[in-house]
């Protein structure tokens, strides 16, 4: 009984084989693509696919709508995946091949894991598609044609500057103790935000204008894991016990708005004065909370924007032209310099928000 | 008006499942306020007899009248006879031993206020009901933390609560110890006195001499007789007369023994209960067993049989604390089931489905499954070698079935009890115990089990039969050891046994205990 | 017997419950002509069929161990987290260490078995239900791979990558296939008609009726037909492409596992336990050893799916393994092995597993996004369950309802057909 279901598949297969008949064509043909494939352009109607991480953020979701309504009116048609939100690499993985199997011309990705998608990047590239790491840069692979994402490492330093700024709108003479925080570290990203910041930060860490009390100024003891707020919440949270209970905390470098949001809780909640909090992404949260005069900044980086210079690329592409590059050297991912794309970041302040959100649908009457 | 001193008359109750009639043309008459008790052996229809009463076999399921409190009723399920004022105790207790004595008491029948449970009535009530029964203990002390003979009054309380008229005890003290069974005892006489009526099962004769008012004895399903205790005299040996009193008719095939030496030899063998912590199952307990000899352990069910020769196969039983094996003069350990049949011992348990077979097997895999080994060429089983050897069981033991290939859950239960019997054949084993080889199992079908027993000892093995029908054991066995409480309390050759003889040893501890 | 319900009886094999596997194995092939056809062609591509093998490979060598420990009885729920841990401990060995891959390979190995052992050591020897252990074993190997990992990711090198993204090399002459998998193909095709000259040997042997020969020739025909359309899909892909090294990987592993189960003493035990853990004991099985290899082996076999999911991503991240003990105990009951153990075969499992890949695989071809996906997968699992529970409700052979049965004291005599629905009617006690 045991040895059944052998015999059953083996049945099961040859209906297959009956009903499909022997029209087994062979696709056996040498790698294309490899020597430029992008040069010669592709179909206008050509199929262009889009993996994005799991829809656990409004900006992802947003992303993809906006993916799918751009590549249909630009004439293409639009494969748009999400990962699942347990199963997000071998989804991704997944979704990914039968991309190339659908025969897609292009595939933008938004990586959930940046170092763990070089098998499936080189066989996109095998079978002639161009890929394009969307805001992430996907790592360890020859294979990535384009990068494309807001100028991270500017965000790092703009939200340096900020911090600096708002202590100095506070206190204009140092030295100012502040804490650093960084994001998740299976984030490339997160280093990169951190190594802005540190650029404009250093100099004066060094100098002594600036003491981070705890003392903790790597990254690795900054980091917070899955861009968590009760992570962030907790660390900040153990800083005040250990250091600020009779010291003062002038400023806390966020790496985003959703730990500057729960850094701030955790200050209000040790009944500690609000320092200047920096952050990202423009949350509608964080709006209102700056409008309050709590945190103190943000930086808007306009998915709209990047969706439509993507789009763009995928164009040009499609014409056979080489798209627009702004950066040959900064992304090494490990195995080559993988040319980029980058958009300027722009940072929000109490006093700039109703000018940088004018164009905002959501945010605009947060403003007023 | 005149009404009837009689609380309960069931009449003429006829119960049949398929292919046994359990009770035929019973009739039971309960007077109130006495103690009622009824006896007989096992599978002589009590307990069937009692699950007609309450309920559990419905109205429709039986033929005959049941007449309580001068009214015919028609009982569909427990509750309605519970409604009624009828309530049975089991020998397996009822409760939820993760539970208080409160809640258990009330359970299903909780005091309710305004939709929540009215625990505070509940706690009030379950100490006047604890009192009536003299259990003396926390109300919320949780079940599984206190003794048996109390989990009893707690079970007893229960009934109290649900406004008990007659009160159904199925073996009360089987679980008991002395002092637990004369408290249970002089409660009964308690209730008597308060005008609750009772029946009770049980197979302790002397407990029934001393409490019961009235007896009924039922045997094969049938009323034999109903003795009022005090106008006729009754004693012990009138009781087993009564329930063992019938002819042994020729079912059992020729045999000439043919008795070696003794090869096999216990002593002193002593295990405890595997959760109870003073409770022995096994109490020194020495027998011996000859080549070519059929030996027959009679005694009263929880009498430690099982326990004894489970204990034995590899400890598979309760807690070994001391005895020796011997077989053909040396010493043996039998720690392990793999032991055991290394050294050619064979279980066969009382309890062919949960115990005996893979139910989800087929005849040719259950059979081979105790020696693998012996199919098996470097851990690779030769399905051929299987094939043929279960082929050879079906012939030589008649199984009747159409392919070795089916399963074991489709044979009916006397070829599924030749099935395990091929299984421990096929260990060559030199000493088979068989565990209650006959139950639940046909006249013919009994018949050729006794042939294949009588088979194997003219091979010289030699074979233990534990049974609690005492015909069987008498007709088969060349030597028959009583055990009563976890003790051997006799031993009887085929000459002298009789029925009367061998009940009597296996109810009560007179020691005449043999090497 | 007519011709058909002959020819259905020899090609499933069956004795009993052959509904089931009919079924499965029709609605195997039922999703794949439906996505066939509704993909316009895309299912059957080489492209499609190598990435299908190549991503659910891992899945379905965990399945197989799944499988042997839910017919002991048990369940493991850590071999996602198991097999994240040894990602991550052989990416960072060979990382820091520079050790060799194939070393790498046998470090993860052993740490599989260390981590069998230790819960085979509280499942078989301690007693704690295998449940918990694993459970717990979720989270402690969970933690394990973010604590040596810092939650990172970590690259591992190209050698190792094969195992998990390799193919065989293209040698000898250009045939426009590969030829090393034509010569598998070929390989597999001696194997099926020597192993079905060998049944017609055994079943003579054993003076059994002999299968018709024209069903024999009509199974083999069967057989082969799929084997070569299968070999020459997998070998006429792109150039550098063959049947994926995790894909032969997955096939040796599967016969020989369904050599083990079914021909083998060690196997035979595993269904005793699973089926009657207390009839296997008194029948002298060692209990405890069973359940010790048993949770042991599927640690092994969760490594080596880890090293293989680790080789296909290139690296080793923290994410790995997130909810494969789900994908790998659907596949097992998909393909039929019971809740309560004792039933179940690898190839059901591996069946339910294909049905569950090429699931996922035809609704992401068709850009159905992965929720619509998990909802899809999940009344997949429940129905095929149910219908499993329903056929059984219908009168056919049931084990849960024979276990839930009472026991009967007295049947009729009649040797086949259902049992009958006696009740006890006097105890049937058994000694406490």
């Amino acid at each position: 009984m045991r040895t059944s279901i052998t015999r059953g598949i083996a049945a099961a297969g040859a209906v297959v084989l009956l009903t499909l008949g022997t029209a087994c064509s062979n696709e056996r043909e040498g790698s294309t693509g490899t020597d430029g494939g992008d040069a010669k352009g592709f179909a206008k109607d050509s199929l262009v696919g889009v993996a994005l991480p799991a829809k656990t953020s409004e900006n992802w979701v947003l992303a993809g709508d906006l993916f799918t309504n751009g590549l249909k009116e630009a004439g293409f048609k639009a494969d748009v995946q999400y990962a699942g939100a347990s199963t997000t690499v071998a989804d991704q993985q997944a979704q990914i091949s039968s991309m190339v199997t659908k025969g897609a011309k292009v595939i933008v990705i938004g990586a959930t894991d940046a170092s763990q998608l070089s098998t499936q990047v080189a066989q996109a590239k095998q079978a002639g598609a161009t890929v394009i790491a969307y805001d992430r840069l996907i790592t360890n692979t020859p294979d990535v044609d384009y990068y494309i994402a807001f100028d991270n490492f500017k965000v790092g330093q703009l939200q340096g500057q900020a911090l600096l700024d708002g202590m100095k709108a506070k206190k204009a003479k140092g030295p100012w103790t502040i804490e650093l925080f960084s994001g998740s570290p299976d984030d490339n990203n997160s280093k990169v935000f951190f190594d802005g910041a540190m650029d404009v930060l250093k100099p004066l860490i060094d100098k002594g204008d600036i003491v981070v009390g705890s003392g903790q100024k790597n990254i690795k003891q900054t980091a917070i894991q899955g861009w968590k707020a009760e992570n962030a919440q907790q660390r900040m949270d153990s800083l005040l016990t250990s250091t600020y209970s009779k010291k003062k905390l002038d400023g806390v470098l966020s790496p985003n708005d959703t730990l500057a949001r729960a850094i701030i809780t955790s200050v209000k909640g040790a009944g500690k004065p609000v320092p200047v909090v920096t952050g990202q992404d423009s949350e509608v949260e964080s709006v209102k909370s700056i409008m309050a005069g709590e945190q103190y900044s943000t930086i808007n980086k306009d998915t709209r924007k990047l969706v439509a210079e993507t789009v763009n690329m995928v164009k040009s592409l499609q014409k056979g032209d080489k798209p627009e590059i702004n950066d040959t050297k900064s992304y090494d991912n490990g195995v080559k310099v993988v040319p980029a794309y980058l958009l300027p970041p722009v940072i929000v302040t109490k006093e700039t928000a109703a000018e940088a959100y004018a164009n905002d649908p959501k945010l605009a009457p947060l403003t007023k | 008006m005149i009404r009837s001193s009689n609380l309960l008359e069931m009449r003429s109750i006829t119960k049949t499942f398929p292919g046994v009639r359990a009770l035929a043309d019973v009739n039971l008459v309960v007077k109130e306020g006495e103690i009622h008790a009824i006896c007989g052996e096992n599978g002589a229809g009590k307990s069937t007899l009692m699950k007609v009463l309450s309920g559990v076999h419905p109205h429709g399921s039986y033929t005959g009248d049941i007449v309580y409190r001068g009214d015919e009723v028609r009982f569909h399920d427990i509750r309605a006879s519970e409604h009624a004022g009828i309530v049975i105790i089991h020998q397996e207790l009822a409760l939820v031993p993760g539970m208080s004595i409160t809640e258990n008491i009330f359970l299903g029948n909780e005091p309710r206020r305004r939709g929540a449970i009215d625990w505070k009535t509940a706690q009030r009530r379950a100490l006047e009901l604890m009192e009536q029964v003299g259990l003396q203990e926390d109300p919320d002390t949780l079940v599984k933390d206190i003794g048996v003979g109390k989990q009893q009054l707690v079970e007893i309380a229960k009934a109290f609560a649900k406004d008990v008229k007659l009160l159904i005890l199925d073996e009360p003290t089987a679980a008991l110890n002395e002092a637990d069974s004369q408290h249970l005892l002089d409660l009964l006489r308690g209730f008597k006195r308060q005008g609750i009526t009772s029946i009770m099962i049980s197979h302790k004769l002397n407990e029934i001499e001393a409490v019961a008012d009235t007896i009924t004895i039922l045997r094969d399903g049938r009323t034999i007789e109903s003795l009022d205790v005090k106008a006729d005299g009754v004693n012990e040996d009138r009781i087993v007369r009564g329930m063992v009193g019938r002819e042994l008719n020729s079912r059992f095939p020729e045999h000439t023994p043919d008795i070696g030496e003794v090869f096999f030899e216990v002593r002193d063998w002593t295990v405890k209960h595997p959760s109870s912590d003073e409770r022995l199952v096994c109490k020194g307990s020495a027998f011996t067993v000859r080549r070519g000899e059929i030996v027959g352990f009679a005694g009263l069910m929880g009498a430690g049989r099982t326990e004894l020769a489970m204990s034995l196969f590899g400890r598979s039983y309760g807690t070994y604390l001391s005895g020796r094996v011997f077989k053909d003069g040396k010493e043996i350990q039998l720690k392990s089931v793999a032991d055991a049949i290394r050294h050619g011992l064979a279980y066969v348990s009382e309890d062919r489905k949960s115990i005996g077979l893979n139910l989800l097997d087929d005849i040719k895999t259950s059979m081979v499954a105790a020696k693998l080994s012996k199919i098996a060429r470097r851990r690779v089983i030769d399905p051929v070698r299987e094939h043929s050897i279960a082929e050879e069981y079906r012939t030589s033991l008649r199984i009747k079935t159409p392919s070795v290939d089916e399963g074991v859950v489709k044979l009916s239960g006397g070829n599924q009890q030749k099935v395990v019997l091929a299984k421990w054949m096929f260990t060559d084993p030199d000493l088979l115990i068989l565990d209650e080889p006959t139950r639940g199992i046909d006249v013919g079908a009994k018949y050729e089990i006794y042939g294949i027993i009588q088979r194997l000892v003219g091979q010289g093995k030699g074979v233990i039969v534990i049974s609690s029908e005492l015909p069987e054991l008498i007709g088969l066995c060349d030597r028959i050891y009583t055990v009563f409480e976890g003790a051997i309390t006799g031993e009887v050759t085929r000459r002298d046994a009789n029925p009367e003889l061998l009940m009597k040893k296996m109810t009560s501890i007179t020691k005449t205990a043999t090497p | 017997m007519s011709r058909i319900t002959e020819l259905q009886k020899n090609l499933f094999g069956g004795t009993t419950s052959n509904a089931r596997q009919f079924g499965m194995i029709s609605t195997l092939v039922a999703i794949v002509l439906l996505f066939q056809i509704w993909t316009g062609g895309l299912t059957l591509t080489s492209g499609n069929l190598i990435a299908v093998v190549s991503q659910y490979s891992y899945i379905l060598i965990l399945a197989i161990g799944m499988l042997m420990v839910i017919v002991a009885g048990h369940i493991d729920l850590s071999v996602g987290s198991v097999a994240a841990f040894t990602g991550i401990v052989v990416a960072k060995a060979m990382q820091e260490y520079s050790l060799p891959w194939p070393v790498g390979i046998l470090l993860g190995l052993a740490v599989g078995a260390a981590i069998g052992a230790w819960q085979g050591f509280w499942v078989a020897y301690v007693g704690v239900p295998a449940f918990i252990v694993t459970l717990a074993g979720m989270l402690l190997f969970r933690g394990g791979n973010q604590y040596i990992g810092n939650a990172d990711t970590v690259p591992v090198p190209t050698g190792f990558r094969d195992i998990g993204a390799g193919f065989l090399p293209e040698v000898g002459p250009d045939t426009g296939y590969n030829n090393l998998t034509l010569l598998l193909g070929l390989a597999a095709c001696l194997g099926v008609v020597w192993r079905e000259w060998t049944a017609r040997q055994t079943r003579r042997d054993m003076n059994a009726d002999a299968t018709p020969l024209w069903v024999s020739g009509i199974r083999l025909a069967v057989m082969l037909g799929v084997i070569v359309f299968a070999t020459l899909r997998f070998a006429g892909g792109r150039i550098g492409t063959s049947l994926p090294i995790s894909g032969i990987i997955l096939i040796v592993l599967v016969l020989a596992y369904s050599y083990y189960t079914r021909n083998t003493i060690g196997g035979r035990h595993i269904y005793a336990v699973g089926g009657n853990a207390r009839a296997a004991e008194l029948s002298g099985v060692k209990l405890r050893q069973v359940n010790f290899l048993v949770m042991m082996n599927m640690s092994v076999l969760a490594a080596l799916a880890g090293m293989i999911f680790v080789a296909r991503s290139s690296a080793s991240g923290p994410q790995d393994g997130l909810s494969w003990e789900l994908d790998a105990i659907a596949a097992v009951f998909i393909g039929g092995a019971a809740v309560s153990g004792g039933l179940g075969t690898i190839s059901g499992s591996i069946v339910g597993g294909l049905v569950m890949a090429l699931l996922n695989n035809g609704l992401q071809l068709e850009g159905v996004g992965s929720d619509m996906v998990q909802i899809i997968k999940g009344l997949v699992l429940l129905l095929a369950v149910a219908f499993d529970v329903y056929s059984k409700k219908q009168g056919r052979f049931s084990i849960i309802g024979t276990l839930m049965r009472p026991f009967h004291r007295n049947e009729t005599a009649t040797p086949v057909g259902p049992p009958n629905p006696a009740s006890d009617p006097d105890k049937a006690q058994v000694a406490s």
